[in-house]
Parts: structure tokens; sequence; C-alpha cells
């Protein structure tokens, strides 16, 4: 999420410490940040965070437990009562996927556009300002992590002066114009919100607001939602919709209903410093309100999870700078966790807390202590890695190949590029074709005869099974099952003794030959440097392929390997620089055969 | 006869084999094509995570609940179910070195199959401390005696808890030049979630562990300089001769 500098700044009394300082804390004690430009953070939330930190009061949180700084202004911090209860607006669930809904009826305000500060925080976010009603909803979620939206009432059905709210279940073949003038489609899966007195579907629960109710220049009078829907049931809807939004986002990561009354008195009172009006009241239907949860962690278990030394105080000073509540007694810590910290369910997630905050810098390295017995000696790999050894030292490189393929038994249903859906029942289709391919570069590779062989995965007969395959320019590729082999010990094998990996070409090359007769007791190696170093810097490689003595003289025969790392070179210049090569291989009195 | 060539990861697997090895740690497998409860529900994943979207795991044809494993993390919770059904209870360490799939477009670093290591250690004694000893000695080992240093940062997985983010860096003279004094994300890692103890039939409450699970392909790009992860699946002899 997109976190800015000087909103967060509204959270402490003292100035905020740099970019860079900000970044290392969230990235030590809480989370990765994927990008800094100039005074926005992109802070990436974890799944597990979603429910309290997809807000700047969320991270400014963080950032007052990391940073002991402490925190001013934290709105859900404090006692708050949502009132006077309105009789002007009823809301009623019909669905247990709806754990909170609060309307707000606000009477007699004058949109308008933003003040400059609101419409910079917004656009600061890469949001745009739309009126002084949105922007405030669109604040107060940005700030605390509660989406809202604002319904124009005039443009709800009143009965007997009465608006009624209703959350449920979409009916069948419903459609709805949405605020981004799109049409949707929905299904009785999905959750809505109803002008009930109309029977008018007027918002999709979670995710967007509908057109018709929408706020604009002519609004008067405003209902504000801030509700609490089900995580699944509208990741499920925006996934079917194709329509993600910040709302959604949010509900999806599951978020307390608590949380829902003070999104509302925040937009609330927002919207009556920005565009005037009054506050008639609330509709508050809050079904079942959720037990407060304890969880208990002893500090023995935290240290043994850990493998630190930490002390009862050194534990306590971080569940006071997470605001958590708690009791210890006899090293036991029962703790209270803020409402809004819907992920703190065991005592494992406590000792997360702790290592966290203290930093996991303060976590030694420990070796483990020596395994109370010799481990197994893995079958299948042990005579993977004898045929393995086997094959190379008979010239046999191994490759592997991908077990997507054209044919097979099974198939995967969802692949994105759709190509090669099979599941390989045979390893040799694909060594087939990589023979095919290498042989094209057999030249260049210096090899007198490619050679391959892959260890690897097929389904065949309904089975999973591994199997082994060699294929070479002289037999034809056949594989076999591998079977395990027991052994008391693995072998040592050699392993890799590269440094460091060198790219090729990717650009075609030229072979040109060159034989020539040389008096006998000519040094082989000497000629072919000097062949390199006249080729160069065309040539890449200067190979010796065939040699004899006749008659007391020498003939040795290279190919000569040109490719450049740029560019598709031209048999002409090739040739050129064979000529090259001819002329300073008679200048030395060989004879070109 | 000139010898031919295996190829990097297979030597990088042979290498961390005999390291962990001598660690004590075995090397197990599981099947490539895994049912969901062992890739997901077992691992703490619930059936509406967005790891289970469409477009990261592939499902398998006709085969409701079947999928190519989409990580090498399975196999703990089948190894751990294995020995307790032959009533052998912990200390376990294995080592789970395979190949894993994510249905995703390929790039220059994204495979739709690569390679994985995934450790398991399990035991009344076993810390997060174990867990940076751990890793410290296997890249310790693996350059060659280079000076390396282990960095944790939080991170978040369904199937630990507490998560971590493993960084590492190699500092000193006999450090590869290119990744000298740099920190390098290497892999994600923690203490196993008491869940998935459970739903191996250990009892969370008696042992606990360590597991992590870090990218083969990612680690030969880094220790040979690769520049293209597809090379790992090309059967391009250019590229294979090199090792």
């Amino acid at each position: 999420m997109k976190i800015s500098r000087a909103w967060l700044q509204t959270y402490f009394e003292n100035p905020l410490s740099d970019m860079a300082a900000l970044s290392e804390a969230l990235t030590f004690h809480a989370f990765e940040i994927d990008g800094i430009e100039g005074d926005i953070l992109d802070v990436k939330v974890t799944p597990n965070r979603g429910h309290d930190c997809l807000s700047h009061r969320g991270i400014a949180k963080e950032l007052s437990a990391i940073l002991k700084l402490p925190l001013k202004n934290d709105g859900p911090r404090k006692s708050i009562i949502i009132e006077p209860k309105v009789e002007a607006v009823s809301v009623s669930i019909d669905t247990p996927l709806c754990s909170r809904y609060i309307a707000g009826y606000i009477k007699g305000v004058k949109v308008g556009p933003s003040p400059e500060w609101l419409r910079k925080a917004l656009e600061s976010l890469g949001q745009r300002s739309i009126n002084n009603i949105v922007d405030a909803t669109n604040y107060v979620m940005f700030d605390l992590g509660q989406p809202l939206h604002a319904f124009d009432a005039g443009k709800l059905s009143a009965k007997d002066g009465k608006y009624a709210i209703a959350v449920r279940s979409a009916r069948k073949a419903e459609k709805m114009l949405a605020l981004d003038d799109k049409e949707y489609a929905l299904t009785p899966a999905m959750l809505v919100i109803s002008d009930a007195n109309a029977d008018a579907t007027i918002g999709i629960a979670g995710v967007k607001g509908g057109r018709p109710s929408g706020v604009d220049g002519d609004t008067v009078d405003i209902v504000i939602e801030s509700a609490n829907f089900d995580g699944a049931s509208t990741r499920k809807t925006a996934q079917a919709l194709k329509l993600r939004t910040d709302a959604s986002q949010r509900f999806e990561q599951v978020i307390s209903p608590e949380l829902a009354a003070y999104g509302m008195r925040a937009a609330a009172d927002l919207i009556v410093q920005l565009a005037g009006g009054t506050i008639a009241g609330f509709a508050d239907a809050y079904p079942t309100k959720g037990d407060q949860k304890t969880v208990s962690v002893s500090v023995e278990k935290i240290n043994q999870v850990l493998g630190t030394g930490l002390t009862a105080a050194e534990i306590a000073d971080v569940f006071v700078r997470l605001e958590f509540g708690y009791k210890e007694e006899g090293g036991v810590f029962k703790v209270i966790p803020l409402f809004e910290r819907l992920d703190i369910l065991i005592a494992e997630d406590l000792v997360e807390e702790v290592g966290r905050i203290i930093g996991y810098d303060k976590v030694p390295a420990t070796e483990l202590p020596p395994f109370p017995k010799k481990p197994e000696v893995n079958a299948n790999f042990y005579a993977a890695e004898k045929i393995r050894e086997d094959l190379v030292s008979k010239g046999y490189s191994e490759v592997f190949t991908s077990v997507f393929a054209d044919a097979g038994e099974r198939a995967v249903a969802n692949k994105v590029d759709s190509v090669r859906p099979y599941l390989r029942a045979t390893l040799v289709d694909g060594l087939n074709d990589a023979l095919e391919r290498n042989i094209h570069n057999k030249d260049l590779l210096g090899l007198k005869e490619v050679k391959l062989f892959e260890i690897g995965v097929v389904w065949r007969d309904g089975k999973e099974m591994m199997m082994v395959s060699t294929a070479s320019e002289k037999e034809k590729a056949a594989e076999m099952h591998l079977e395990g082999a027991g052994s008391p010990t693995y072998d040592e094998l050699p392993l890799s003794k590269t440094g460091r990996y060198q790219p090729f070409s990717k650009y075609p090359f030229i072979v040109r030959d060159i034989a020539l007769w040389v008096p006998a007791d000519t040094d082989a190696d000497r000629l072919r440097s000097d062949l390199a170093m006249w080729a160069a810097p065309m040539c890449l490689h200067v190979r010796p392929f065939d040699r004899f003595e006749k008659s007391g003289r020498l003939s040795l025969a290279f190919r000569l390997i040109f490719q450049s790392p740029g560019r598709t070179l031209t048999d002409a210049e090739a040739n050129a620089v064979m000529e090259k090569v001819n002329a300073a291989v008679k200048d030395r009195g060989w004879e070109v055969r | 006869m000139p010898r031919g060539h295996i190829h990097p990861i297979s030597s990088l697997i042979r290498e961390a084999n005999a390291i962990f090895f001598n660690m004590g740690f075995a090397f197990e497998e599981g099947p490539l094509l895994e049912d969901e409860w062992h890739n997901f529900n077992a691992l703490n994943v619930p059936q509406d995570h967005p790891a289970r979207d469409m477009q990261d795991t592939f499902f398998i044809k006709d085969e409701p609940g079947m999928v190519l494993r989409t990580h090498t993390s399975p196999v703990q919770v089948r190894y751990m179910e294995s020995q307790m059904k032959k009533g052998i209870a912990p200390p376990y360490r294995v080592i789970v070195p395979g190949k894993v799939f994510r249905n995703e477009a390929t790039d220059v670093t994204h495979e739709a199959e690569f390679f994985q290591i995934e450790g398991l250690a399990v035991g009344e004694d076993i810390t997060l401390a174990h867990l940076k000893g751990t890793l410290a000695r296997f890249f310790k080992e693996l350059f060659k005696g280079a000076e390396v240093e282990i960095r944790f940062r939080p991170s978040f997985f369904p199937f630990t808890e507490p998560s971590v983010e493993v960084d590492m860096r190699v500092v000193g003279d006999a450090a590869p030049e290119k990744l000298r004094g740099k920190w390098i994300e290497m892999m994600g890692a923690g203490m196993v979630h008491p869940s998935v103890l459970e739903n191996a039939g250990v009892d969370p409450k008696k042992y606990r562990g360590f597991a992590f699970g870090m990218g083969l392909d990612r680690l030969a790009l880094l220790r040979w300089g690769i520049d293209d992860i597809r090379l790992m699946h090309s059967a391009d002899l250019r590229f294979i001769d090199q090792f």
C-alpha cells in the first residue's frame, strides 16, 4: 500500500525520521518496502496484517511500536458512541456474511470541491479527487482502513418519511449500473445493498456503489455506509466481476467489525467539517458482537522458540509498545490484543510479535546439536546419482526438458499459455527434440557426437515414475525405469568446478576448414594458436580434426568457427578472414591442401 | 573418452545433499502431482486463500483436487505422516530438493517449472536460532569457506509462525566478486506452524521445528552468474557444457 510520510506525520508530535530510516524500521520489524518515491513508501503489507495495516494509522502504529514514538490522536484507542440513534433510516441484515452495518444520516450538505490539503493527500497516493463527500470517505478508508460509501438520500425511496437499507443476496439475473458506468450482472452468490422500499440494488456489498444513488452536485442529504462484509465472499464477488477495488481489497483481508464505528465517526465528522450539514443520527445493525480474545504465552516458550534469553521485562516492553493489554503471572503473559489485530490467535503469534519488534538480529546463529542417528541414504537419489555419474563418464551430458508435452495420459486444465498442456508420458520425445537442436551446434560445441541424458518424472499407466533416458546421434533414444538402490552411504562424486558462467552468442556461426601440409617436426599446437591469432577476433574456436603423416610430411586439418556476440556474420566476412589466413600460411612456406 | 557434463542444478543438489547429510538431514522426495490437501490445507492454506487462484496453480484436467505441487512443502507433511505411521517420533531432519510449478508466463527471472530445496528439522528443542545457524553453515560450505552472514526479516507464510525472509551476504576475499558484501534475498523460512505439525500427526505441544524453502535455480543464477533462468530447462549444451 502507498503510504505518505506527511500523512503519517499527523499521528506524531515530533518530526518523523527521513524516508530511509522509516523504510529500514519497517523492513526489519514489519514489512518489506517495495519502493520509495519522494514522500511515498510502497509498503508490502503481508496477508496476515491486511486486517489492520492497509491504512496510514496501521503503519503509524507499527512505527510507534518499532521506534518507541508515542501516537497522538489515535481514534480507535478512544471509546466511542455512535449516537444519536436515527429514526429516519432503518437497516436490516438478511445474511450471515455481513456482521455489522452502520448507516449515518447527514442532512443539508453542500457538495463541492475538496480543500487543498485533502486533494493533495489523496493525489499523493495516486487517487483522483472527486468531491468533498466522496473524498472524505476515501480519506477515512486510507487513514483507518475502513471502507465507506456515501449514498444520495434524495435518490433513495422513502416510505412514511423513512429510508430502509437492506443487506441481502443478489437476485437471479439482477443487474446493476455501478459508479464506473459499467453494468454488472449479479448472481445470488453475491451480496448487495438494497434500497428496501423500492427493492432496488444500490451497491455491490464491499465492492462498488451504484450509479443511480451516487452523490453529485445536487445532493443535499446523504446516507453514509460503514459496514463489515465477509472476506471470502467479497473476494469471490470481486473476482467474478473482475472489479477489485480499494474497498474489496480491504474486506477480502477481513477487518474487525469494531472498526466500522470509528470509520463512521471519523467520516461523519469530516464531512460536516468540509461540507456543512448536520448529523441527523445513526442506525447500527450489529447482530453479534464478538468476544474479546485472550492469548497466553510464557517467557519460557518465547525463548524456546526464538532461541533467545529474553527477560519478562523485555517481553512486557514489547506488549506495551504494541499497546496490547496484558497480565503477567509467574512468567506467563495473558495478552489481550487490540481489537483490530485479528492475526493474534495463538501463542506463536505473540512469539512472532516479540521476535520482530525486538528484532531478529537479536536471534543468535546456533548450530544444531548432532543428530542422534545417521541419516538414511535415499535409495532413489543414490541410484540416480550412480547412473548420472556412469553416463557422464561415458560422454553423455545431462539436460532437463519440460514436463509439459503435446501428448500424454494426463493434462493440466488451466495452463496460462495453453500450449503443450499434457504431462509427458515419456522422456524420449523431449530428449529427441533436444538432440536435434544441439546437433546444429555440434561444430560450435566441438563435439564429435552429441550425447544426452535426462533423469526425470513421467506420468504413465496412471502412475508417476522416475525414468532415465539417453539419446545420441548413433543410437536411438531409449528410456528405462529408475530403480532405487540401497547403500550405507553416498559415494563422493565430482561437483562442477566452474567459476563464472559465460553467456553465449545467440547469433548463427560459420564454419571453415583448412588443411595444410607442413614439415613433420611442426608443433601442431603452436600452429593452431597461430591460426587462431590470424583469424581473430571474428573466429571463436580453432579445433584440430585430422592429422596424418605421408612421405615425411605432416597433414593437419583444422576447423574454424566464426561467430559474433552481437550480430549475424556474412559468408563474405568469413571468406575474407580465410584469405588472410591462407596468405599467412603461405608466408610460412606451408602448403594449403 | 571425454566426460559429459552434469546439469548445474544436479551439481547443486549433490553439493547441498552432502552438506546437509553431515548435519543429519536425510534426502526426501514426494510426488510432483500432488493432492490439494498436502499442497494447501495441511499447510494451513485455507480454501479461499489467494494462492489457490487459478493463475498460480496448475490444476489437473478431470482430476478434481489434484495439482502440480506449487512448492516442496507438502513433503514436510508427507514425511512426518509416514514417520508417525511407522511409529517413529521426532527428531526429524530432512531436505527435499525437487521440481515445483507455478502457472505463470515465463521471462528471464520466472519459469513455470523450477527447483526448490525444502529443509525441515523437528524436535523438542529446535529454535529459530538453529535455523540461522544451519543456514549460515550451509552457505559457508557452499561458498567454500567465505565468510557468510545471515539476516532475518519479518514475513508471512501460512505454514510457519514466526515467518522470516532470509537474506545472505558473503564477505571477505573468498567471496565471489560479484556477490561480495551484498545482501541477497535467499528464501522464506520460519518455525513450523503448530497446525502443520498437528495435521501431520505430530504433537505440537511436545515438538517444534523449523522449515525453509529456497529456489535452487535462483541459487544457481547467483552462484555462477547465469543471466536467464530459462536456460535451466533449455537442454542447450552451449549452457550445460560450461558446467
